[in-house]
């Protein structure tokens, strides 16, 4: 069973920069429709956060919305007036539309930003150049290194009977020194870590790293199929024109558009089909044994 | 996919990046697109300013003492992004590039967002987040001198970094929002992240002066007991 951010992080990536990049360089009410309903079963595919994100999502919506037609007055048809200042239908369409566009960007990027593990950022990044790679990967492991080696200055500190955090003046007193502690002892092990690379010919030869993912077919594919709807995307946009002000006109079902749209569905909707293929075939093979 | 391990190839690409890929991507984005392309270019351009930074550190010889020191001052600032409402971030890249130069403060400063928002979440943004810092690093690390004898003028520093920081990204929030620029929701924008901007500052001054000098003698102890 291989879920889709089980892809190579190169496919992962650039599937979602392909379907980020589609939704927030169109202002076309259609494209950004699939997209919000595509990230949010996209999103809820790996979220296990309940409730609270998309009500997060739901008010960052109502306020993007009505920035818009706060600020911007163009547009024919008033709604109403607000402190003299006319209200337009056109800027508030234009505004909930753009907030859409950026709420499917969010749902796809929270998305993304649960599948790039650090394992994969280094991936990814680490091919910019070995010395960063190395860098990046000390930096991440540090990160928890130092957390754990915090709770345990923190209790022995406690069990001197130096640490109390019962008034306030006391607690950041002891938080200070238990963060200077933290920072002297990561400091001095620091020289030792580059002490012992040195002594074990750091930089003098060639540097070879474990590669963990490698590129199969199905990846080739993913990638295949993102340069594909993101060329149809180019072509299909362009052919549906759209004026927003001072008169809403729109041109959205051209024959090419429709090409379009459907090309950005189906990438769209990939990573929930790929996933509940692997799912259903993962219950059919148990079933069968 | 070894993209940048030949040595050839970064040297092309450190003199191709600043000569031709970035003004391409500007007259370009100036003449071929519509003015909904604002961010593409942007976004271009960012990352072409991050890679060709990277694509210099491979070259300098920084010795894996500074690197060590890089990667501890780097989590540090990671974990300090956890501190609710007060970001001692800045402060560290700052303290970073004042000890132990200006490379080691933009590596700092870009390195701690990207390692950060594996936590955070990461965008489009991401990449404006990380030249923003590490620039602020980078700058520094050129005033590291006057910086580290002079409060006065760290103070400014830090004050300034805090809106340099915070307006560059308002201009990234206008251009997400509205596709090009406008003058009347940059202004929204940034009257909007007026108390953030006040943080910024705040909290950089603040972590600066409560860093300064046991941050600085640590390091200098360092950089004295073992050269870095």
């Amino acid at each position: 069973m291989r879920e889709f951010h089980e892809y190579n992080p190169i496919a992962v990536a650039v599937y979602y920069l392909c379907v980020t990049a589609v939704t927030m360089f169109t202002m076309n009410p259609i494209i950004i429709g699939i997209s919000l309903v595509a990230s949010i079963l996209n999103y809820a595919l790996y979220a296990k956060g309940g409730v609270k994100p998309h009500l997060f999502s739901l008010i960052l919506f109502v306020i993007l919305a009505a920035v818009n037609p706060l600020v911007n007055h163009n547009g024919m048809t008033v709604l109403f007036y607000l402190n003299d200042r006319p209200i337009t239908a056109e800027a508030a369409i234009y505004g909930a539309v753009a907030a859409g566009m950026t709420v499917a960007a969010l749902y796809w990027l929270r998305a993304f930003s649960k599948a790039m593990t650090s394992d994969k950022l280094l991936y990814l990044f680490g091919r910019l150049s070995p010395k960063l790679s190395l860098i990046l990967s000390m930096a991440i492991r540090y990160v928890e290194l130092l957390r754990v080696r915090w709770r345990k200055i923190q209790s022995s500190q406690r069990a001197l009977g130096l640490y109390d955090d019962g008034n306030l003046i006391d607690a950041v007193r002891g938080r200070a020194r238990v963060l200077s502690i933290l920072i002297t002892w990561a400091l001095e092990n620091g020289i030792i870590t580059a002490e012992t690379m040195d002594a074990r010919g750091y930089g003098t030869g060639r540097r070879t790293s474990f590669k963990l993912y490698h590129i199969r077919m199905r990846d080739i594919a993913i990638i295949a199929v993102c340069a594909a709807a993101a060329t149809i995307e180019i072509v299909g946009l362009n052919a549906a024109a759209i004026e927003w002000y001072p008169i809403i006109e729109m041109k959205l079902f051209e024959p090419v558009s429709i090409i379009g749209y459907t090309g950005f569905g189906i990438l769209a909707i990939l990573p929930v089909i790929i996933n509940t293929k692997e799912a259903i075939r993962w219950r059919y093979l148990r079933s069968a044994s | 996919m070894t993209i940048i391990k030949n040595q050839t190839v970064r040297t092309v690409l450190r003199y191709v990046i600043p000569f031709g890929v970035i003004p391409a991507l500007v007259i370009l984005g100036a003449t071929v697109f519509d003015e909904k392309r604002y961010l593409i270019i942007s976004f271009g351009v960012a990352i072409a300013s991050i890679v060709l930074f990277m694509t210099g550190i491979e070259k300098k010889n920084i010795g894996s003492r500074r690197m060590v020191m890089v990667a501890v001052m780097t989590a540090l600032a990671v974990i300090g992004r956890f501190i609710p409402l007060f970001k001692p971030i800045t402060a560290l890249c700052v303290m970073a590039a004042m000890y132990l130069g200006a490379e080691a403060g933009f590596l700092c400063g870009a390195l701690s967002v990207l390692v950060s928002n594996i936590y955070f979440g990461q965008g489009p943004w991401t990449p404006f987040q990380m030249l923003g810092f590490g620039l602020i690093g980078l700058f520094a690390g050129y005033l590291s001198e006057p910086l580290r004898k002079s409060r006065v003028l760290l103070i400014g520093y830090g004050v300034l970094a805090g809106i340099a920081y915070s307006m560059m990204m308002d201009v990234w929030t206008v251009l997400w929002y509205n596709g090009s620029f406008s003058p009347a929701l940059y202004l929204t924008a940034i009257v909007s992240a007026i108390p953030y901007t006040v943080l910024y500052a705040v909290s950089n001054v603040t972590f600066l002066l409560l860093l300064r000098k046991p941050m600085g003698e640590k390091l200098g102890r360092i950089k004295l007991k073992y050269g870095v």
